[in-house]
């Protein structure tokens, strides 16, 4: 079967090896760079690979001339433009929601209208602004605690939290946040929609559910969880994830049994609301980013309508035969199909060059090699993100270079990824984050916290109720 | 004996000086007769503002910045170089060159000088630059404010007063290096650990978490140990406030004896072991220290306090509760005696000074005018904490540098 796998990261990496694995499957790909890892993936399955920019039209031109038999599109930006949609108008099946479904991610205004409207639990209260000026009054006005996003899918960019507990500074916290207004503003700006969002504040441990949708059947993934803080010990900015673990089994040690149903529970009701919204069923993978919280138990933060990267290197390996889901799922074939997960939990580090995330340009354009046998050696595995192959080199592209995976117990799996980092060199530090997997009895401490309340709150029959109230904004 | 803080944001927007200065606050405790702050304005400049006040009362003016530092505690600091500021948490002899030093390679200047103290300084590049020393003497940790902040401080406490949270104590010997574009750690020398006893009996804030210990628990622990080395037969245990009242409750749980608030304050707290000259001391041990009458009218009393220096202070507190109506006192100290000087900042006076040193327990039951007098053991403070990885040289004379 030809398969074209569209996007250029470690994830489309992950998703690449997982369908290569099937023998017959031919491997073609597009990528708006050559990706080492994807390369080797369409080489040894003598497919081809198209260099060329992620658009629909791009992409109608490529299955015109690969005539695929299947494509799976592995990030959201192509999804929020249609590009699955290209793939069906031929007849053709594809992993990937459709542009109509995707908006699940791409508008957090939407998804959380579509919380309230089906009465979804773990929704949070919001608010919409259109213009940077009213969201700025509101936030320097306001009592409560606040979490400040663009209304969109921003690649994670431009998420500000205040939290209101320590009054005495929150001037200086609301200017601030009033003042970076502006920037978060900029990350989403679409015609007619509205720019920000702001939502109650929620505290907890996150963590993310996967969830594949054929149409008809839909089946949850293990848990997995991405260490957003860029640097060492989950401090330093925000990232695309700096490094994620999966399991043992289907949970994640501070996560239990009930929660994962519930967390199940919430996102099927969400996709059953979405295909009724939209007239169309839902295909590919839909994920909760969730927060156990206190206010509810498994909360929604956002929603993915891809898989999380690193997430999805810390869940695929970890799956047996994850090529032939994804076929499944994208044929409507998932009903009857068995899941088989290593009960091993997972461990992935990102790396990344110095510069990544405030400073781009300062990481990109640098050389770095890896000696791939001796890391696959030792029981690793790499999957590419952004870097690209340019004559016989690795060069960075400003994000994150590298996801290093390993199964096992975390403090053993430790050992050998540090043990991988020797592995790799390159001509700018690089960036990772060795705390990633050995914080989890601090998790599971404060998710025993919030569930103290939640548990509570469950038996008094005040799950989700909260308010805010400020003089000037009145209650909320 | 000093807090130290440092907080650098990410995002340049961000003004940090009420997060300095509220953060200082917030380990104030550590010492409060001199403060002081430098911050990094966004053209690159360090100013730096100093003065003989508590963090509370200190003047920011101007001054503006998305990172700093900032000192509370006995000394002038931090002291500015040219492209550097820097506090100390400890004794540190040739400021001039060391600065300079520092100035020029951050690490060589550890390597070369080991020091016995540990630092917060900032550099006119971004870089805030955090030592701890490698005998763990001094606390040291490190944490964030969601993804604006990376806050280094001596007592997460810090952390705490402006919203933000630990991630991990700083190793001894440890150099953190932090910048808006990475926050790099660097082992300069093994730990050898020499926790100071006293940051665990009355130093730290008992909402801290320092030295890999809880000090709340810690110092019931000390409480409990106290009831099983000297059992009294009394009809109320009264700690002497702040630090002594964990001690109180601990020995109450563990006898049975029930607790009383035996005082309150007159004022703002004054730590009188702190306090320089000695009419602040007898003043400040009034202004502190009001006993509340039915607490102690017409009972045996176990007064705990955290330390006795010259014993000035029990003298005054068991002389008011005598007029009050008690009718026995009974003396408990939570520590084991101190007996000889801190070679490393912390402000226990000359042996001269010290009443343990120079005079055996009867004698200065009666000087204090007390019924009874005693002293934790050193086994009960090495159980109540755990380990035994300890300085102990204000009550041993045995010091890890000599």
């Amino acid at each position: 079967m030809k398969v074209l796998i569209v996007g250029d990261g470690a994830r489309e990496n992950a998703l690449a090896k997982s369908l290569s694995l099937e023998s017959s499957n031919e491997i073609f790909a597009l990528s708006s760079y050559i990706n080492p890892g994807i390369k080797e993936i369409v080489d040894s399955t003598k497919g081809k690979y198209f260099l060329g920019e992620i658009t629909p039209e791009q992409v109608r031109e490529v299955i015109s001339r690969v005539n695929p038999d299947m494509g799976v599109i592995g990030p959201e930006d192509p999804l929020f433009r249609g590009v699955s949609d290209e793939f069906r108008k031929e007849g053709i099946p594809a992993f990937g929601a459709s542009k109509k479904n995707a908006r699940i991610e791409e508008s957090k205004v939407w998804a959380r209208w579509l919380m309230w409207k089906y009465e979804i639990p773990g929704r949070l209260r919001y608010k919409a602004f259109s213009t940077m000026e009213e969201a700025a009054k509101f936030i320097s006005e306001y009592g409560g605690s606040l979490a400040v996003k663009p209304a969109g899918q921003a690649g994670g960019k431009g998420v500000k939290v205040i939290a209101d507990i320590q009054a005495y500074l929150s001037k200086d916290k609301r200017q601030a946040m009033a003042k970076s207004v502006n920037e978060i503003g900029s990350y989403y700006n679409k015609e007619g929609e509205p720019k920000i969002i702001v939502e109650e504040k929620v505290d907890g441990p996150e963590y993310t559910l996967h969830v594949l949708s054929d149409g008809n059947t839909i089946m949850p993934l293990p848990l997995a969880q991405d260490y957003k803080n860029a640097y060492q010990d989950g401090i330093g900015p925000e990232t695309g994830g700096m490094g994620s673990v999966s399991g043992p089994g289907f949970l994640l040690p501070f996560i239990n049994q009930d929660e994962y149903d519930e967390t199940f529970e919430i996102v099927k009701r969400t996709v059953s609301a979405v295909e009724k919204e939209t007239g169309e069923s839902y295909t590919g993978v839909i994920a909760g980013q969730m927060m156990l919280t206190g206010l509810w138990g498994p909360t929604v933060i956002e929603y993915y309508s891809r898989f999380g990267d690193p997430e999805a290197s810390a869940i695929i390996p970890r799956i047996q035969d994850f090529g032939d889901l994804v076929v499944r799922t994208a044929t409507g074939h998932l009903s009857g199909a068995k899941l088989k997960v290593d009960e091993r939990p997972s461990l992935v580090w990102a790396v990344s060059p110095l510069g990544y995330p405030l400073d781009r340009k300062l990481a990109s354009g640098h050389r770095i090699s890896i000696d791939l046998p001796k890391v696959r050696e030792i029981g690793c595995d790499v999957f590419f993100g952004s870097v690209a192959l340019e004559g016989s080199f690795l060069v960075t592209k400003g994000s994150r270079a590298l996801e290093l995976v390993c199964l096992g117990d975390f403090e053993e799996s430790k050992r050998r990824l540090l043990k991988s980092m020797s592995f790799i060199d390159s001509d700018v530090k690089l960036i990772y984050r060795t705390d990633i997997g050995s914080t989890i009895q601090e998790q599971a401490e404060k998710a025993e916290i919030v569930r103290y309340t939640y548990t509570s709150r469950k038996s008094r029959g005040t799950l989700g109720v909260s308010a805010d109230w400020s003089p000037n904004g009145g209650l909320w | 004996m000093a807090g130290l803080i440092g907080i650098l944001a990410f995002d340049k927007i961000w003004n940090i000086n009420k997060f300095l200065y509220y953060g200082l606050i917030g380990v104030q405790h550590r010492g409060y007769s001199k403060s002081g702050v430098s911050l990094l304005s966004e053209e690159g400049l360090i100013r730096t503002t100093r003065a003989s006040v508590a963090p509370e009362d200190l003047e920011f003016g101007e001054l503006e910045g998305w990172a700093g530092i900032g000192y509370a505690g006995t000394l002038n600091y931090p002291v500015q170089g040219k492209g550097i500021s820097m506090a100390v948490d400890g004794v540190l002899k040739d400021q001039e060159k060391f600065i300079e030093e520092l100035e020029k390679d951050p690490i060589e200047a550890v390597k070369r000088a080991k020091p016995t103290f540990t630092f917060v300084a900032i550099t006119r590049d971004g870089k805030i630059i955090a030592y701890r020393d490698y005998l763990g003497l001094k606390p040291l940790s490190i944490g964030g404010f969601g993804f604006d902040m990376a806050i280094v401080s001596s007592e997460m406490t810090s952390m705490n007063v402006i919203g933000g949270e630990l991630r991990r104590e700083v190793e001894p010997g440890e150099m953190v290096i932090i910048d808006r574009l990475n926050v790099e750690s660097v082992k300069l020398f093994p730990p050898e650990k020499n926790y100071c006893s006293i940051e665990y009996i009355y130093q730290a804030r008992i909402d801290s978490f320092v030295d890999e210990r809880e000090i709340y628990s810690l110092r019931l622990r000390i409480g409990e140990r106290l009831a099983e080395e000297y059992p009294i037969e009394a009809d109320s245990v009264v700690g002497v406030p702040d630090t002594a009242v964990p001690f109180a409750l601990g020995y109450s749980k563990k006898t049975g004896i029930p607790m009383d608030l035996g005082f309150t304050r007159t004022g703002s707290p004054i730590r009188t072991m702190l306090a320089s000259d000695d009419f602040t001391k007898v003043v400040g041990i009034q202004l502190k220290l009001n006993p509340i009458k039915p607490a102690f009218f017409n009972k045996r009393v176990v007064l705990i306090d955290d330390s006795m220096v010259t014993g000035t202070t029990l003298k005054n507190t068991v002389f008011s509760l005598r007029r009050l109506g008690a009718k026995e006192v009974h003396i408990l100290i939570g520590s084991p005696k101190l007996t000889s000087k801190c070679p490393y900042g912390v402000a226990v006076p000359e042996e001269k000074e010290l009443i343990a040193a120079n005079l055996p327990d009867d004698e200065i039951a009666k000087v204090i005018g007390a019924d009874s007098i005693h002293w934790l053991s050193l086994e009960g403070l090495y159980s109540a904490i755990g380990h035994r990885s300890l300085c102990m040289g204000c009550m041993t004379g045995k010091y890890p540098t000599r």
